[in-house]
C-alpha cells in the first residue's frame, strides 16, 4: 500500500511540490524551536506532557537532532573515512576504533558523555542535548565510514592513474571522482543509518544515571514516558508518529537522494535489474565492508593468518577481493618501501606507534583501575550473565531465519511481490522496535512466558528485518538460467530449496545474520531491563547489567560489561562471522 | 627518424622495477630498461604479458616510481606525473557521469583557463577526433570505438607533447580498433596538434609495425628489451608490402625464438637431474584444442597464422605449442606446429584413450616425477597446496610458483594422475578413492 501511495504522489507533480514547500516550512519552524530548546535553562527532569497536540513539536525536536547527528556523522565519515583509505598508519589506527565503537551499545557512550557535556555547560540546555545528539550519532557512524573506505579503495587504478596524468589536486580528484565513486554506497548506507539512529531513541532520550532522571523532550521520551505511564493512547499515537517521521523522510529524503545517486555508478554494465532492486546494491556495498573486515582481520592477526591465507592463496576469494587491490597495491608498496629507504617515515611510524602504546597502555591501566574494584563474583556474574545473552542472540537469530529465510526466499522470486513489498520491509526495518516492546510484551504476558524468554522474542522484533532484508536480495538475484534449467530437469520442489534457492543466498543471508546478531547484541540493553507498566522488569543477562549499572551509577560493573561485550561481539565478527563469510564466498558466491 | 641534433623528450636510465607480493614473494617486473624518447617518433614497446610494457609505460610518465632507476625530463630527474605527458587508456577511463564534452573539460580542469577558452578547446578537440553531434551524450550511451575517441580528444585538449597509449586498441573490435589506429597516425601525421611523439604499449605485432618508427621488443621474466628495431617505411604503411611482411616475419622470429627455441638450452649431462621442464601456463584443454586444429590443418600450421585465426596474442599460442611440444605431441620447428606420431594418435583417441596418453605422458616428465616421489613419502600419500608451492618455487626459480601449480594440478587431473582436493586445499595421489 505504501508503494503506492509513494507511486501516485510521485506521478501528481503539483502534489509533490506541496510536499516539498511544506517541507521547507517545516524545517525552518524546526530550527527555531529547536533554537529555543537548546537555549532554554537546564532542567534535569522536565515532565513531558503527553496530549497529542505536542506530538509534533516532540518529533520535530527528535528528528532536528537525528539530523544533527547525521550531519555529524557525515563529516566524521568524511574526514576519517578519506584518512583511513589514503594514509596507511592512519588506516592502522581507525579501522580497529571504527570496529570496536561499532560493537559498543549506545549506552556505553552515555555516563563519560553526560557527565561530561553537563560540566561543559552547567546552565542551559546545550550539554544534554549535544550528548543526546551524540548518542544518537554512535548509532549511526559506523557503517557509513565502512562504506566510505571500502568505496575509495575499490576505485579502478586507471581512474586513479587518469586524474594524476591530468594532473588534477587532491581535492578536484575528490570532487570528481571520489565522491561520485563513493555516492550510491553512502546513500544506502545513510538511510540504513537513520534507521540505527532511530532504534534508540528512547534511550537517548530519556535515561537514568545514577540517582538522577535526564530527559530531553522529543518523540523518544515522550514514548518512554507513555511506556512508564501505561498510557495506551499515547503509545499508539508515538507509534503512528514514528512510522510517519520514517515514511516522510523516505519520501523527502531518501528516494530523491538514492534516484540522484543512482547516476554515479561507475559500472555501466549494471542491469536495470540492479537499479530497480536497491536493496542489491546495499547488499553489495555491505557485502565489501564485510570483506574489507575480513582483510583487516586478516592483517591484525597475521601470524593466525599467513598460513589461512598461504592455503587459500588459490581459493576464488582472495583473488577475487584482491584482484581490485593487487593492481593498486604494488604503487602504494613501492611508495612506501621509498619512503622507508628515506628513514623519515620510519622515525614517524615509530614515534606514532609508540604514542598509540602509551595511549592504550593509559586507557588499560585507566580501566583496570575501574574494574579492578571487582570481586571474582562480578565477574562470574557477567560471566553467566553473557551466556544467558549469548543464548538469547543466538535464540533470535535462529527464530527469525526460520521465518525470514523462507518468506524473503518466496518475496524475492515474484517480482511483482518483491516490488509491492520491497517499501514495506525498508519501513519495517527503519522503524525502531523498542517502541513496540509494550504492545509485545502485553501479548507475552498474556501467553505467561517469562522475560527471560520473551527477550528474545524482543530482540527478535527489530533484528528479523535485517535477516529478511538480506534474503530477498539474495533471492532477488537467483541465476535466471538455473532456474529455468531446474524447471526443464522437472526436479523437486525440495530439491528447488535445498539446491538452488537457499545454496544461491548463502552470501546474502551471512551479512544478514552477521547485521542481526550484532543488532541483537546491541537490543539486549532495551530488552532484557524495561520499564513497563511503571515498574521495572529485568532478567538475567548482560544486557541487562549494562542497564542496570548505568542506572545506578556503577561505573566498574559498567566498563567491566562493556568491555566483554565489545570484545564477545568483536571475537565473534572476526573469527566466526568473518570465517563463514569466506567460506560462503569461495563456494556459493556467483562469478559475476 | 630519431635526430641526434635534437634533444630528448624523455630518458629512463637503468630501471628495475619490483613489487612485493602481499604473500611477500618479491618479483621483478623490470630489468636495466634504458631507452630514449625522441621528437618525432613512434616509439612503440611490444610484448607478451607479463613483459613490463604497461609498467614501463607508466614509469615514463611519471605515474609509477621506479624501485631504482632515473626518468629525466629535459635533463631532470621525474619525481612526480610528466607534465609533458597525455594518456589513453585501456578501458577508457571515462567517469560515467560525466557527458563527452564534462570528460574532455576535465583534461584542463588544473590549467585555470577562461570558459569560453575551455569551450573553444573542447570544441576544436571534439571537431579533430570526430565526435560533433556527440558532445552531451554520457559514456554508456556510446560505442567502444566511441568511449576511445574521447580517451583521445581528452588527451589532446592538454596540448602536450607526449601521447602515451597504453594498449589503445585492444578493448575494440578488429575493424573499429583498424579505423582508429589510422586516425591516430594522421592526426600526428598532420601536425595539427601538440603533440611531438607517440608512445605505444601493445602485444599486437602488426599493429606496431604498422605505426611504430622504432619498435622495442619486450621480453619476460623479468621484463626486459630484448632488440630495438627502426622502422623507416613511409606512412601510411601497406600490410602488403615486402617489406611490411619482411619486419613482421623478423619480429615473429624473435619473439618465437624466445619462448620455442629452435636448438634447446644445452645441460651437461651431469646436472641433467637437477633441472627440470618449465610448465607454461596454458590449459589442457587449449592443448587439445591446438592437436585437434593442427590435425584439421593436415598436421601442420604455422603458429601466427593460428594467432590470427584464434584472434588470440601471438605469445599464448606460441606457449600453447610449448606446452604441446613438452608433452611430445607436437614439435616446433621455427614458427611452425608439426604434429607428431603420438600427437597424432592422442588426436583422433576418445577421452579415456586420451587421459591414458596423457597420463602416460605426464609421468615421464621430471618435475612429475619428484612431486609423485614426495607424495609417496607424505603422510596419508598427500600434501599442502601451500608446500606444492614452495617445492616448484625450488625447482622453477623462474617461473611464478603459484601459477605453475594451478596449471600442473589441472593438467594431472584430467591426466588423472594427481587428485586435489579443493576445500582441504591437499594434493594427494590418484590411487582411484580420494582420501
Amino acid at each position: 500500500m505504501y508503494s503506492r501511495v509513494v507511486a501516485r504522489l510521485e506521478k501528481s507533480k503539483p502534489g509533490a511540490n506541496t510536499v516539498v514547500l511544506a517541507f521547507l516550512g517545516f524545517c525552518i519552524y524546526g530550527l527555531i524551536a529547536t533554537a529555543k530548546q537548546w537555549h532554554g535553562p537546564y532542567r534535569s527532569g522536565i515532565s513531558l506532557d503527553l496530549s497529542l497536540a505536542m506530538l509534533p513539536l516532540y518529533a520535530t525536536y527528535s528528528l532536528f537532532r537525528a539530523l544533527t547527528a547525521y550531519l555529524l556523522s557525515l563529516s566524521f565519515t568524511l574526514v576519517f573515512g578519506y584518512l583511513a583509505a589514503k594514509v596507511k598508519i592512519a588506516e592502522k589506527l581507525i579501522v580497529p576504533l571504527l570496529d570496536i565503537g561499532q560493537s559498543i551499545p549506545v549506552l556505553g557512550f552515555l555516563p563519560s558523555l553526560v557527565l561530561g557535556l553537563l560540566a561543559l555547560f552547567p546552565d542551559s540546555n546545550v550539554g544534554l542535548e549535544l550528548a543526546c545528539i551524540i548518542m544518537i550519532f554512535t548509532g549511526q557512524v559506523w557503517n557509513m565510514t565502512f562504506s566510505f573506505i571500502s568505496s575509495l579503495k575499490s576505485i579502478p587504478k586507471e581512474l586513479y592513474e587518469m586524474t594524476e596524468n591530468l594532473g588534477l589536486s587532491r581535492f578536484q580528484t575528490l570532487l570528481r571522482l571520489e565522491l561520485p565513486c563513493s555516492a550510491t554506497g553512502l546513500a544506502w548506507n545513510s538511510l540504513m543509518s537513520m534507521a540505527g539512529g532511530w532504534f534508540f531513541l528512547t534511550v537517548c532520550e530519556a535515561f537514568i544515571l545514577g540517582d538522577q532522571n535526564f530527559r530531553v523532550p522529543g518523540l523518544g521520551s515522550y514514548m518512554a514516558v507513555a511506556i512508564e505511564n501505561n498510557n495506551t493512547q499515547a503509545i499508539g499515537a508515538g507509534i503512528a508518529t514514528m512510522i510517519g517521521l520514517i515514511v516522510m523522510i523516505d519520501f523527502v529524503v531518501w528516494r530523491p537522494v538514492i534516484a540522484w545517486t543512482g547516476r554515479f555508478r561507475l559500472s555501466e554494465s549494471n542491469d536495470s535489474l540492479n537499479r530497480n532492486i536497491p536493496f542489491v546494491s546495499l547488499l553489495l556495498s555491505e557485502a565489501s565492508v564485510f570483506k574489507k573486515m575480513a582483510e583487516f582481520s586478516q592483517k591484525f592477526f597475521r601470524l593466525r593468518s599467513e598460513k589461512k591465507r598461504a592455503m587459500n592463496a588459490n581459493s576464488a576469494i582472495l583473488l577475487r577481493s584482491t584482484k581490485r587491490q593487487r593492481s593498486e597495491q604494488p604503487i602504494r608498496i613501492s611508495l612506501l618501501s621509498r619512503m622507508g629507504q628515506m628513514g623519515r617515515t620510519k622515525g614517524l611510524a615509530f614515534a606514532i606507534k609508540s604514542l598509540v602504546a602509551l595511549f592504550v597502555a593509559l586507557i588499560a591501566i585507566k580501566l583496570y583501575a575501574l574494574v579492578s574494584v571487582l570481586g571474582f563474583g562480578d565477574w562470574q556474574e557477567i560471566f553467566l550473565a553473557t551466556g544467558l545473552t549469548f543464548l538469547r542472540v543466538i535464540g533470535a537469530v535462529i527464530l527469525g531465519s526460520l521465518w525470514a529465510i523462507p518468506v524473503g526466499i518466496l518475496i524475492g522470486l515474484s517480482p511483482r511481490l518483491t516490488r509491492l513489498l520491497q517499501p514495506v520491509v525498508q519501513i519495517g526495518a527503519s522503524f525502531p522496535a523498542p517502541m513496540l516492546y509494550p504492545i509485545a510484551l502485553a501479548f507475552f504476558q498474556l501467553m505467561h512466558l517469562s522475560l527471560s524468554v520473551s527477550a528474545s522474542l524482543l530482540m527478535l522484533l527489530g533484528v528479523q528485518w535485517y535477516i529478511l532484508f538480506n534474503v530477498l536480495a539474495g533471492a532477488v538475484g537467483i541465476s535466471q538460467d538455473l532456474r529455468e534449467s531446474f524447471k526443464s530437469m522437472s526436479v523437486s520442489k525440495k530439491s528447488h530449496w535445498l539446491r538452488l534457492y537457499l545454496p544461491s543466498i548463502y552470501p546474502s543471508l551471512v551479512t544478514g545474520l552477521v547485521t542481526a546478531a550484532g543488532g541483537a547484541w546491541n537490543a539486549s540493553i532495551v530488552s532484557e531491563y524495561l520499564i513497563y507498566k511503571g515498574e521495572v522488569l529485568k532478567t538475567r543477562g548482560l544486557g541487562a547489567m549494562i542497564s542496570q549499572a548505568t542506572s545506578q551509577g556503577n561505573f566498574s560493573l559498567l566498563a567491566a560489561c562493556l568491555m566483554v561485550m565489545a570484545f564477545t561481539v568483536v571475537f565473534f565478527n572476526r573469527f566466526v562471522w568473518s570465517r563463514l563469510y569466506e567460506t560462503v564466498e569461495t563456494r556459493f558466491r556467483f562469478e559475476r | 627518424m630519431a635526430n641526434d641534433a635534437q634533444t630528448a623528450l624523455i630518458e629512463m636510465k637503468n630501471i628495475d622495477q619490483s613489487f612485493v607480493l602481499s604473500t611477500g614473494h618479491k618479483i621483478n617486473v623490470l630489468k636495466d630498461i634504458n631507452l630514449t624518447l625522441m621528437p618525432n617518433e613512434v616509439l612503440t614497446l611490444l610484448g607478451p604479458s607479463g613483459s613490463g610494457k604497461s609498467t614501463c609505460l607508466r614509469i615514463l610518465s611519471g605515474l609509477q616510481i621506479p624501485t631504482s632507476g632515473q626518468v629525466l625530463r629535459g635533463g631532470f630527474a621525474l619525481c612526480r606525473a610528466n607534465p609533458d605527458v597525455a594518456m589513453v587508456f585501456q578501458n577508457f577511463a571515462l567517469l560515467p557521469w560525466l557527458t563527452v564534452s564534462e570528460n574532455i573539460e576535465l583534461g584542463l580542469e588544473s590549467l585555470a583557463f577562461a570558459k569560453g577558452k575551455i569551450k573553444e578547446k573542447v570544441r576544436q578537440a571534439i571537431d579533430l577526433v570526430g565526435l560533433e553531434g556527440f558532445e552531451e551524450a554520457y559514456p554508456k550511451e556510446l560505442s567502444g570505438g566511441m568511449k576511445q575517441r574521447v580517451g583521445i580528444a581528452r588527451a589532446l585538449v592538454m596540448g602536450r607533447p607526449i601521447l602515451c597509449l597504453d594498449e589503445p586498441f585492444s578493448a575494440l573490435d578488429v575493424l573499429t580498433a583498424e579505423v582508429l589506429r589510422k586516425e591516430v597516425l594522421s592526426l600526428w601525421l598532420s601536425k595539427k596538434t601538440s603533440i611531438q611523439s607517440i608512445v605505444l604499449v601493445t602485444h599486437n605485432i602488426l599493429e606496431a609495425v604498422s605505426l611504430g618508427s622504432r619498435i622495442l621488443v619486450m621480453g619476460i621474466n623479468p621484463g626486459h628489451i630484448r632488440m630495438a628495431i627502426n622502422n623507416d617505411l613511409t606512412y601510411p604503411r601497406d600490410e602488403k608490402s615486402g617489406k611490411f611482411k619482411e619486419l613482421v616475419d623478423d619480429i615473429h622470429d624473435v619473439i618465437t625464438q624466445s619462448i620455442i627455441p629452435d636448438v634447446p638450452e644445452w645441460i651437461p649431462p651431469a646436472l641433467a637431474e637437477s633441472v627440470s621442464e618449465s610448465f607454461p601456463p596454458v590449459s589442457i584443454n587449449e592443448v587439445i584444442g591446438l592437436v585437434e586444429w593442427t590435425l584439421r590443418q593436415g598436421g601442420k600450421i604455422d603458429a601466427f597464422a593460428l594467432a590470427h585465426a584464434l584472434r588470440k596474442e601471438s605469445v599464448q599460442v606460441l606457449l600453447m605449442a610449448k606446452a604441446a611440444e613438452l608433452l611430445d605431441f607436437v614439435d616446433t620447428p621455427s614458427n611452425a606446429i608439426v604434429l607428431t606420431d603420438l600427437g597424432r594418435e592422442f588426436a583422433v583417441a576418445d577421452v579415456n584413450h586420451r587421459k591414458q596418453l596423457l597420463h602416460k605422458q605426464l609421468d615421464q616428465l621430471h618435475i612429475i616425477k619428484l612431486l609423485k616421489a614426495k607424495l609417496e613419502a607424505a603422510n596419508h600419500f598427500s600434501i599442502t597446496r601451500h608446500e606444492v608451492v614452495k617445492f616448484i618455487q625450488e625447482w622453477l626459480p623462474n617461473e611464478p610458483a603459484s601459477r605453475t601449480v594451478d596449471t600442473l594440478i589441472q593438467w594431472c587431473r584430467y591426466g588423472e594422475l594427481l587428485g586435489f582436493n579443493a576445500d582441504k586445499q591437499t594434493l594427494y595421489l590418484d590411487l582411484g578413492e580420494p582420501n
